[in-house]
């Protein structure tokens, strides 16, 4: 594995999300699977042929992010320095996918994996979307008496698949 | 609980809080953990060469803000967002109750913004009939209390678990329970159907990029994206100086400003909006009206204490000072507590009107040792305690005793005849004053350090 990607795999459970890297395009279809196995429904954006493909083969799968208990989305990249991964609105991507249902499954290529912010935002292209948002974690407050609590309003889980 | 209090009774404020064992408990807990993830969450980094650049940054923007404020407003309005000047808290309010007004809006969700406390937006919507609710956690807790926030990042933290528990059973019909985690998940079912209802958003900005017209909104729960996102009208209004050159500058802030406030790498959500909705894009406003507010930022950038003005507001300064770790927030009376808001406020509402705030600093200098832009925020609260001497703001008792000082200060004769007689009266002033009031004085002696010189 190159440094940058293992740096992502070292921060990304420090903020509080579970990433795996799959080796290929098998294994990442059925780990997939396995983290799908509790949700009722799953929604899938469908914009990347990854997700058409994903998608077809996801039972309890629904049209609709607004009532589904979880999203899967091919982010847009990663950053290893911060453990996040980044959603934009970019080519019809609905953000408020990734922040509805109580359970994030994003999948990042390793081609798209920055070492630094700095590096993610030099590759940013004008004219900028709407919509660029940095994901780093699940959902948190600690708004009574500073307690920790994940899920405020977005997820609760958020799982990453490197692959 | 507290409520609104008049800051120019800070002293007695200051009193109440210290009496109040409750608060103090809380506040020493939550101070304490506050200090404690900043300093894990900076620890061996390169914090001092960050802040350095971050403070060069604020600085460049200060050279030149009317040049970057252009800059901004014509890159967002390229980018589809109608961008709105105001000069002060009335006019920021018209111009939003007619945005919401003419588009027909009743209800509207808000992220927190510490600059629509300072205009005091939400009464202002409210007795025009529009329904105003606050999404934080934090500040919807103070929401429904009907309370002012008392930290500018955590709006609930002097309340404790029972308190909010007794909260949302009184106001929101719940069974009563002090569980964070369904205190919580109460709020989150109830804010999920007014966010889905809503209008209109109304939210602030972290910081704004010149050279792109972005907003940059960093938040922990997720409410300032769904804010941005759900409702098709959406309202931004930030002060002027909130500016960053461009995306470039954006990771220095992304680096200092989550840890600075709470020790994180990175906020759970950080958005950077860009206009509204393009045509192949399903997700963003459709319509963005920006407000950029001046309400007295012209006038303190003209001034001696413009460094005022780098602050990100990350509330690190408040959160390590000794007098707000006792008191809280709300004793100061001011939207803005801790050193920032000891500066600010006078600086925004007038010295006349915020001066007793200046006694709520011992000068320690923990702040300045914290400030993510190195703002000289001891120097400032100085500097306005000499202007509110040179005012005559300070009690005509105060300003006797300080010239009688100077006239016995300056003449050795006197000066060498006062000790004597202070020496000589003070077993007379110790009998006067009762037990324990001179303990804390030096004890006049007879072989002064004066005598000894000499």
């Amino acid at each position: 594995m190159n440094p940058t990607i293992d740096l992502f795999m070292q921060n990304a459970p420090r903020v509080g999300a579970h990433a795996i890297f799959a080796e290929n395009r098998e294994q990442l279809a059925s780990t997939l699977l396995n983290i799908l196995a509790d949700e009722e429904s799953v929604y899938f954006p469908c914009i990347s042929d990854l997700e058409k493909t994903l998608a077809a083969g996801c039972p309890r799968r629904v049209n609709d992010y607004f009532g589904a208990t979880a999203t899967v989305e091919e982010a847009t990249a990663a950053i290893a320095e911060t453990g996040t991964i980044v959603s934009t609105s970019a080519k019809g991507r609905p953000v408020q996918a990734t922040l509805l249902p109580a359970h994030h499954v994003a999948l990042v290529s390793r081609t798209n994996v920055f070492q630094t912010v700095d590096d993610f935002f030099a590759s940013c292209m004008d004219p900028l979307p709407a919509n660029i948002t940095l994901i780093t974690g699940p959902s948190r407050t600690a708004d009574i008496e500073l307690t920790l609590t994940v899920g405020v309003h977005g997820p609760k889980r958020v799982d990453i698949i490197v692959f | 609980m507290s409520t609104l209090r008049d800051r120019m009774d800070f002293r007695q404020n200051a009193a109440d809080a210290v009496k109040d064992a409750s608060l103090r408990r809380t506040m020493r807990t939550a101070t304490d953990v506050f200090a404690t993830m900043r300093t894990r969450g900076l620890n061996s980094l390169p914090i001092d060469t960050w802040r350095d650049e971050a403070s060069a940054i604020r600085q460049t923007i200060l050279d030149d803000l009317l040049a970057y404020l252009d800059q901004f407003t014509a890159a967002a309005t390229k980018a589809g967002a109608v961008v709105h000047r105001a000069r002060d808290a009335e006019s920021a309010r018209e111009t939003i109750f007619h945005i919401l007004k003419d588009r027909g809006v009743r209800k509207i969700v808000k992220s927190k913004s510490m600059v629509t406390e300072e205009i005091e937006l939400n009464p202002y919507l409210e007795h025009r009939g529009m329904s105003v609710v606050e999404t934080d956690l934090g500040e919807y807790i103070v929401q429904l209390a009907g309370e002012p926030p008392s930290h500018i990042l955590a709006p609930a933290l002097h309340m404790n678990r029972k308190q909010v528990g007794r909260l949302f059973a009184e106001k929101l019909g719940v069974e009563y329970s002090e569980d964070p985690e369904v205190l919580t998940r109460i709020a989150r079912d109830v804010l999920r159907k007014e966010f889905l209802a809503a209008d209109a958003g109304i939210s602030g900005a972290n910081l704004a990029v010149a050279e792109t017209g972005s907003l940059v909104i960093f938040t922990n729960e997720g409410n300032g994206r769904m804010v941005t996102t759900l409702p098709k009208l959406h309202v931004a209004v930030f002060t002027i100086e909130k500016l960053i050159p461009s995306l470039r500058e954006l990771p220095t802030f992304i680096r200092l400003l989550p840890r600075s406030a709470t020790g994180q790498p990175l906020s759970s959500y950080m958005s950077v909006v860009t206009g509204t909705r393009k045509a192949e894009e399903t997700c963003g406003a459709q319509e963005l009206h920006i407000v950029l507010l001046d309400n007295g930022r012209t006038g303190i950038l003209a001034g001696e204490y413009r460094e005022i003005l780098k602050c990100i507001r990350c509330s690190a300064c408040i959160n390590v000072c000794p007098v707000y770790r006792v008191i809280g927030g709300h004793a100061y009376g001011s939207t803005y507590p801790g050193p920032m808001g000891i500066v600010l406020t006078n600086l925004l509402e007038g010295i006349d009107k915020s001066h007793p705030l200046l006694d709520a600093s011992t000068l320690c200098g923990a702040c300045v040792d914290v400030c993510p832009v190195r703002v000289p925020l001891t120097d400032l609260i100085r500097r306005l305690r000499e202007r509110r001497v040179t005012e005559g703001l300070t009690p005509m008792a105060e300003r006797a005793e300080m010239a009688a000082f100077g006239l016995v200060a300056g003449s050795p004769a006197l000066f060498d005849f006062a000790q004597r007689v202070s020496r000589l009266s003070w077993p007379l002033l110790e009998m006067l004053s009762g037990p324990g009031t001179l303990e804390r004085l030096p004890r006049p002696v007879k072989d002064t350090f004066r005598r000894r010189m000499s």
